[in-house]
């Protein structure tokens, strides 16, 4: 144990600083243009995947053709915390370069890589993650979006739901049926579908917060067919795929997670003095207790995420891993609740806070109160809370199911 | 940042943890509860293993281990709900004697042949502005007088380190177990021993006054070596809490009720995964702490402040989930299950509860109201 990293690592770190420090967006730019969805690619985020990209800094793990440098755990850890405090996004687009290019670079034809994963690495193509439904959200498996191949097409009936950025987005990674008499886990399949094809409509489902930029949408497929090869991987494995790639980032998606919280606190830190003031004693000794209580809740997500990412890099089981989500995403809710329920009857009043150029649901934007209602979305989307507690007691706890 | 144990370390936890199960099983604890034995015969056998010196310099005698191995010596005794001198006089006597500058009893505290404990807190208060315990100078020596109170092993040591206040400042001292008053206190978990200390013009002089009042340095010298006390007693609170989480785990699986096992029941697992939480979320801030400790560095004052709270809150929810879903069973004198759950208490008791550390930790990130 040792609170330093090596020298090599410190290394990379100030090469990445130095690279940052020339070639980054400027928040004036990115704010110009601001991206309205995670479907949604300005020019300047364009522009900026594809520095990231040509300089081997988009995805540092990767190999150069890839975007990347080769890096190990580690620096790629301290690459997402530079770009986190520096404040720029790797890409608006976070299903795409997430989970959509690194699923169809595992499990794709080299036609698919060339089509549809290096343009979403080089900033040129966004995509969209198809899974939920009206019918299947925590029970994804239940899916009921029908494929059947026809000849060499694929003939695809059914609706999505929640599908973030479709509005923007140039094709979308959908989750299908194709055996309807198999096992529910055993007859799903992905297949690629543009956006563009006929019979693919979106409606935008605006949030409660910031209904003018929807991110989410339904989409709604009748009768689209596509190409047979637009299949990924094998045919009915979707499931096992599905848990691949959301495995994909887990074991960095905390950092961003725990940088989001850490960021909030201390905004919460330096408000406090002003809010504290106008207490009676009795009221800020409760207020106090309660921010004492989420500054510890953020230092123990930043540890627990490094006593996981420590196992982790060394190639070992790390079942911390499996706490940071709902952990961080139910810290994160904590603190936009105690800082607004201080600020009292001021909470209510609505924030206008500009876009800054980006929707990144880890980092703190809008009043305390509208951080709270958003934060949701981290407790909601990507296995509730309740599926989280279900997945610890059963795979890491090991109690049965039934 | 490396936040994973060094080979030799998970080698110091296995040792320990083997040498604990084979010297200090239920049996023991036990004993010690019913009054028909104590923890003699497993000190004898700590003894032999070197482990009095485990964090003692090697040019005394010890082993010079660092804070961060001496946690995990701590976690073990703490899971083992061990009998033990060793908690106080490595994590109460020695820190001071250390942060102090004192080489004092050093040698024979590694060989095993004195123990030793910290006697500071007064009216269950150990972080207090002023001492009502005073020292007043007499020529060369100070005179002690003063009431101590929550001294761990306070009947049984053979050395205190006294924390007085003086004119001019906080001192500390060392003062042999025969020169005190020592009143042992009727405690709930009796391997955790604690007695009240009456110092009554008590003489100190010469290599046994370890930081004089009105020293500038002192007063940061006992903070200092509080933290290390304070770090073992979380971790050792922490430990107790991932064994009482742990046969709660197995408990659940193997019990039928309705059935099936209880703890196929979602509103129990969803408690056990809240359990396991709170249990890795005090574990990962004790193990900082002591990291920091162990490093000197700036953050160790907020750190140990925060392990101690989270270990508090962790017992108070694992010591209520471990004993309601052990049902009739696990409130009954003859299961074992008590012993941990009463260490875990008093490990949060001791010290500074995990209020008292959110008000520390109020202070140091400037929220204390404005004097
Ligand atoms: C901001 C946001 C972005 C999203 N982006 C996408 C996207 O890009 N693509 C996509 O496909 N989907 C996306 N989703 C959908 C998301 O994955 C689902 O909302 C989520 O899986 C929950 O499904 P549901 O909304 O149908 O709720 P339900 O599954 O109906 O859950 C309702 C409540 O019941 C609880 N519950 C359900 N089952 C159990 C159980 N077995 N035990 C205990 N409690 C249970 C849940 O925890 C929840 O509290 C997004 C959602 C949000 C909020």
């Amino acid at each position: 144990m040792k609170l330093r990293f090596d020298d090599d690592v410190e290394a990379f770190r100030a090469e990445l600083l130095a690279w940052l420090a020339i070639n980054r967006p400027s928040a004036a730019e990115m704010a110009a243009e601001p991206s309205v969805s995670t479907g949604h690619a300005p020019a300047w985020a364009r522009r900026w995947t594809r520095t990231m990209f040509d300089a081997g800094w988009l995805v540092p793990g990767w190999p150069p053709e890839r975007g990347g440098r080769n890096a190990g755990p580690i620096e790629s850890l301290v690459y997402i915390e530079e770009l986190a405090k520096a404040r720029v996004p790797r890409t608006t687009n976070v299903q795409g370069l997430g989970i959509v290019a690194p699923s169809i670079i595992d499990y794709g034809t080299d036609a698919q890589i060339r089509h549809y994963a290096m343009p979403i690495l080089r900033g040129e193509a966004t995509a969209c993650l198809g899974m939920s439904e009206p019918n299947a959200g925590s029970d994804l498996a239940a899916l009921t979006t029908r494929a059947v191949l026809e000849g060499d097409q694929w003939v695809i009936n059914g609706q999505k739901v929640w599908t973030s950025g479709a509005n923007y987005a140039d094709f979308c990674f959908l989750f299908c049926r194709t055996d309807p008499h198999a096992p529910k886990h055993q007859g799903i399949s992905i297949i690629i579908v543009p956006m563009d094809t006929p019979g693919v409509t979106v409606r935008p489902l605006p949030e409660i917060i910031h209904p003018d930029q929807p991110d989410l949408n339904e989409v709604f497929l009748t009768d689209v067919t596509v190409p047979a090869h637009h299949l990924v991987g094998e045919l009915n494995n979707g499931w096992a795929m599905a848990n691949g790639s959301l495995a994909h980032e887990r074991a960095m998606v905390w950092v961003n997670a725990v940088m989001g919280l850490e960021e909030s606190l201390a905004t919460l830190l330096v408000e406090a003095p002003a809010l504290l003031d106008r207490l009676t004693p009795i009221e800020r000794t409760l207020a106090v207790d309660q921010i004492v209580q989420v500054a510890i809740d953020t230092q123990a997500a930043r540890c627990l995420g490094y006593r996981g990412f420590a196992k982790f890099a060394r190639g070992a089981g790390a079942p911390e891993q499996a706490l940071m989500k709902l952990y961080a995403s139910e810290a994160r809710q904590r603190v936009a609740l105690v800082a607004a329920e201080i600020q009292g009857a001021d909470a209510v009043v609505a924030g206008g806070v500009a876009n800054d150029g980006h929707h990144a649901v880890d980092e703190p934007q809008g009043t305390w109160l509208e951080q709270y209602f958003h934060s949701f979305a981290n407790t909601i989307s990507a296995g509730a809370s309740e599926i989280q507690r279900n997945i610890i007691a059963e795979r890491i706890l090991g109690l049965p199911r039934k | 940042m490396d936040f994973e144990f060094t080979t030799d370390q998970l080698e110091l936890r296995a040792n320990a943890r083997a040498v604990l199960e084979a010297a200090c099983p239920a049996t023991v604890v036990r004993a010690v509860y019913e009054g028909t034995g104590d923890g003699t015969a497993l000190w004898g056998q700590l003894v032999q293993l070197d482990w009095p010196g485990l964090a003692i310099p090697e040019e005394h005698g010890g082993m010079g281990l660092g804070m961060v191995e001496l946690a995990i010596v701590v976690e073990e005794l703490g899971r083992a709900v061990a009998p033990t001198p060793l908690l106080a006089t490595l994590t109460q006597f020695v820190p001071l004697l250390r942060e102090a500058g004192s080489t004092r009893l050093l040698q024979e505290i590694a060989a095993g042949t004195v123990t030793g404990t910290l006697a500071l807190a007064e009216d269950g208060v150990w972080h207090r502005p002023r001492m009502h315990t005073t020292a007043r100078r007499d020529g060369r020596d100070w005179v002690l007088n003063g009431v101590k109170s929550h001294v761990l092993d306070g009947t049984t040591a053979d050395w205190l380190a006294v924390v007085a206040q003086g004119n001019d400042g906080v001192g500390a001292f060392v003062v042999p177990a025969a020169a005190v008053v020592a009143t042992p206190i009727e405690v709930m978990d009796p391997t955790l021993p604690i007695a009240t200390v009456l110092l009554n013009d008590l003489t100190v002089g010469g290599e046994d006054v370890l930081l004089e009042p009105g020293d500038p340095a002192a007063a940061q010298a006992i903070e200092r070596a509080l933290q290390t006390s304070v770090t073992a007693m979380a971790c050792s609170t922490v430990a107790s809490c991932r064994r009482l989480f742990e046969i709660t785990l197995d408990y659940a699986k193997q019990r039928e009720q309705f059935g099936r096992p209880i703890g196929s029941f979602q509103a129990l697992k969803h408690r056990l995964a809240d359990l396991y939480l709170a249990v890795e979320r005090a574990a990962s801030l004790a193990w900082f702490a002591a990291l920091t400790i162990a490093e000197d560095d700036d953050r160790r004052a907020i750190a140990v402040a925060m392990a101690k709270a989270a270990a508090g809150e962790c017992q108070r929810l694992v010591v209520r989930d471990a004993l309601q879903l052990h049902g009739g069973i696990g409130f009954t004198w003859e299961h074992d299950l008590h012993f941990l759950l009463k260490r875990a208490k008093v490990g949060d008791g001791l010290l500074g509860t995990a209020a008292c550390h959110r008000a520390h930790l109020a202070e140091f990130l400037g929220l204390a109201a404005p004097a």
